[in-house]
């Protein structure tokens, strides 16, 4: 590089405007980036944790880009020291990842004021847990007139040809076979029981939908009558006039917990954990109960009401005892065999 | 024909100076990437560090993948094999028809252009679902008492695909057949040939760019159709695109993902080189004759 002159004292004149006035160099900076889900979250947020962020931080610009999982956790890691993302929202299967991979800052957990409150399953010190999604049992009240109350209730042959679910690239598809193992003896660490399961399920098998939302849209079609459903989709549905129930079976319902994450070297480190601070704070985790969010709390602090206290858990103690929490870490080791082996295994 | 095929030459050199700016958009968003996804493919483990051709070697000696990777060149064979088998007589029927009629074709062909593939999709599976249009049809004038299970089978996908598709073989084959000088037909009729005679003399060899093009375009259309695929085929049909985003997607294994995409570009390679074979010795052949 050649050094003449002019391009000394612009420099020069740079270096020293900067150091004049220091908010200089955040005029270049970006605003806080929050990686959402796309969809119904995004609507949530925009709606409710947008704003509440902006009257805590004082109106600081913030911008949500959402995507998925693996693509936040792509984009972080093509410039580490440099990251397009603050912060970013994770199923626990690429919540594990990302934090194996050393995309996550730790949590300020000393700085919180909300976090004490959480209930101890969503505490996390690499990032807390805002909301929880509940998979359960999803049925047709209109074809199927018992409301069904286990998830053995799927291998009722009188559901023969009326039952869906999902392959095991979701967190739903992965999390019940899981379940499914565990009812038969199996756990985290072995569902050998699960697939023995599955295979008898086949002539209950409609559908085996490619993702969660695939799977909700079937029951428009009356292509299924009954299926493991997410309890949050199921409400869209139902919505928008949809036959569809949400129940959570006896043997508890499957509890995810979506973690909220600084990303390591973040240059909005400051407001990654105000927008954190939002979602973890009894005010917006109420507004996200009610309709039509319904999103499932997980401060303690929030009192559970309408669809979700009637269907779930009317306060923390009830949640606990009905939830099922699976653990991931185990469930990453092998989920990759898993996956290969329902490739090859299921076949309807 | 000769002298025109030579006379454009002049042309051709303003062409590529006009072509350059497409050129380098090509070659900064399709050739880098993809020689980093090359890149990417060389190496054995999931976090890119060791090199190798594991990935490769995995693929390829693992009976299963390969049998994803032939399913997904079969289907995308039915797939075209019926396009063509319905989109033909669609594009001769345009060729034969009145000045209105032709307009009438070209736009109920174009029409599914217009939508979106995910809304032609979701139509489908109205269609073809447990109470859909089919079954319920059957169901009420007594032909079937229990629905019959379309959705989700190949069968069921390989129909939604020819129709999402069908307008890239139906286009070219209207350009190509309308280029058939209609005398011919006819010169061929006055010399002693029947209607059959003169279609596979005449006008299929005639058609024969038409068809490798329609051919070409439906079925890296097909194969790679990633949303109607897992739509209508559902969760436990694994083709290659679903099977290349599972790995990258789900279980974070890029390279194994990019050596995948490698494999399926080189087959379909493959194939579009086999077509465009055998359409060149169609046409010497009938030139010969």
């Amino acid at each position: 590089m050649m050094i003449d002159r002019r391009r000394l004292l612009t420099s020069a004149l740079t270096l020293g405007a900067m150091h004049a006035f220091p908010g200089l160099s955040y005029a270049d900076a970006r605003p806080l980036v929050f990686a959402t889900f796309t969809g119904s979250w995004e609507e949530a947020h925009k709606a409710v944790l947008v704003p509440a962020f902006r009257k805590a931080s004082g109106d600081a610009p913030v911008v949500l880009d959402p995507m998925l999982s693996v693509d936040q956790i792509a984009k972080v890691n093509a410039a580490k020291s440099n990251p397009p993302i603050d912060v970013m929202l994770h199923d626990p299967g690429p919540a594990l990842v990302a934090i194996g991979q050393d995309l996550v800052e730790p949590f300020p957990v000393e700085n919180s004021a909300y976090y004490k409150d959480l209930i101890p399953e969503a505490q996390d010190p690499n990032g807390p847990a805002p909301f929880f999604q509940v998979v359960g049992l999803t049925y047709n009240p209109d074809t199927v007139k018992t409301p069904p109350t286990s998830w053995a209730d799927l291998w009722n042959p009188d559901y023969k040809g009326r039952v869906g679910i999902t392959n095991l690239n979701s967190t739903l598809g992965t999390g019940w076979l899981v379940e499914v193992a565990r009812m038969h003896g199996g756990s985290e660490a072995n569902v050998d029981a699960g697939f023995k399961a599955l295979e008898a399920l086949k002539p209950n098998l409609a559908a085996v939908a490619a993702n969660p939302g695939a799977l909700a849209t079937l029951y428009q079609q009356g292509q299924i009558d009954i299926s493991p459903g997410n309890f949050n989709a199921i409400q869209i549905l139902k919505a928008r006039g949809v036959p569809v129930e949400f129940v959570a079976p006896k043997e508890g319902a499957i509890a995810f917990k979506t973690t909220i994450h600084i990303v390591k070297n973040s240059p909005n480190k400051e407001l990654a954990f105000k927008l954190i601070e939002a979602a973890l704070s009894p005010e917006v985790q109420t507004t996200l109960t009610e309709p039509p969010y319904l999103i499932v709390p997980t401060n303690a602090k929030v009192a559970m009401t309408g669809e979700i206290a009637k269907v779930l858990a009317k306060d923390t103690d009830e949640l606990k005892k009905k939830f099922v929490f699976q653990d991931w870490k185990t469930i990453n080791q092998q989920r990759a065999s898993w996956i290969e082996k329902f490739n090859r295994d299921i076949k309807i | 024909m000769k002298s025109a095929a030579i006379a454009p030459g002049d042309v051709t050199r303003y062409g590529l100076g006009l072509a350059a700016p497409l050129a380098l958009v090509f070659a900064v968003f399709f050739i880098a990437p993809l020689a980093q996804l090359f890149y990417l493919s060389l190496h054995n483990d999931a976090v890119a560090t060791v090199w190798g051709l594991g990935q490769y070697v995995k693929f390829l000696t693992d009976p299963f993948s390969l049998s994803v990777l032939g399913a997904t060149l079969l289907l995308g064979a039915e797939v075209t094999l019926l396009c063509l088998v319905l989109g033909y007589p669609i594009a001769w029927l345009h060729q034969r028809a009145g000045h209105w009629l032709q307009t009438v074709i070209i736009l109920i062909v174009l029409l599914p252009l217009l939508t979106s593939v995910v809304v032609r999709t979701f139509a489908w599976i109205v269609i073809l679902g447990r109470q859909g249009i089919i079954n319920s049809t059957l169901q009420s004038l007594g032909l079937i008492s229990t629905p019959l299970r379309m959705l989700y089978t190949q069968g069921g996908l390989v129909v939604a695909l020819a129709q999402v598709q069908m307008p890239l073989m139906v286009l070219p084959l209207i350009t190509a057949i309308g280029r058939i000088d209609t005398n011919l037909a006819d010169a061929s009729a006055s010399l002693g040939a029947g209607h059959w005679r003169t279609f596979f003399r005449v006008i299929l060899p005639l058609s024969m760019p038409g068809i490798i093009a329609g051919c070409t375009l439906t079925y890296a259309a097909a194969i790679t159709a990633f949303i109607t695929q897992s739509l209508v085929g559902g969760g436990q049909m694994l083709f290659m695109p679903m099977y290349l985003y599972q790995q990258a997607s789900t279980l974070q294994n890029w390279p194994f993902a990019a050596a995948i995409s490698i494999i399926f570009l080189v087959a379909v390679l493959a194939i579009v080189a086999l077509f465009s074979t055998l359409g060149r010795r169609a046409r010497i052949n009938g030139d010969a004759t």
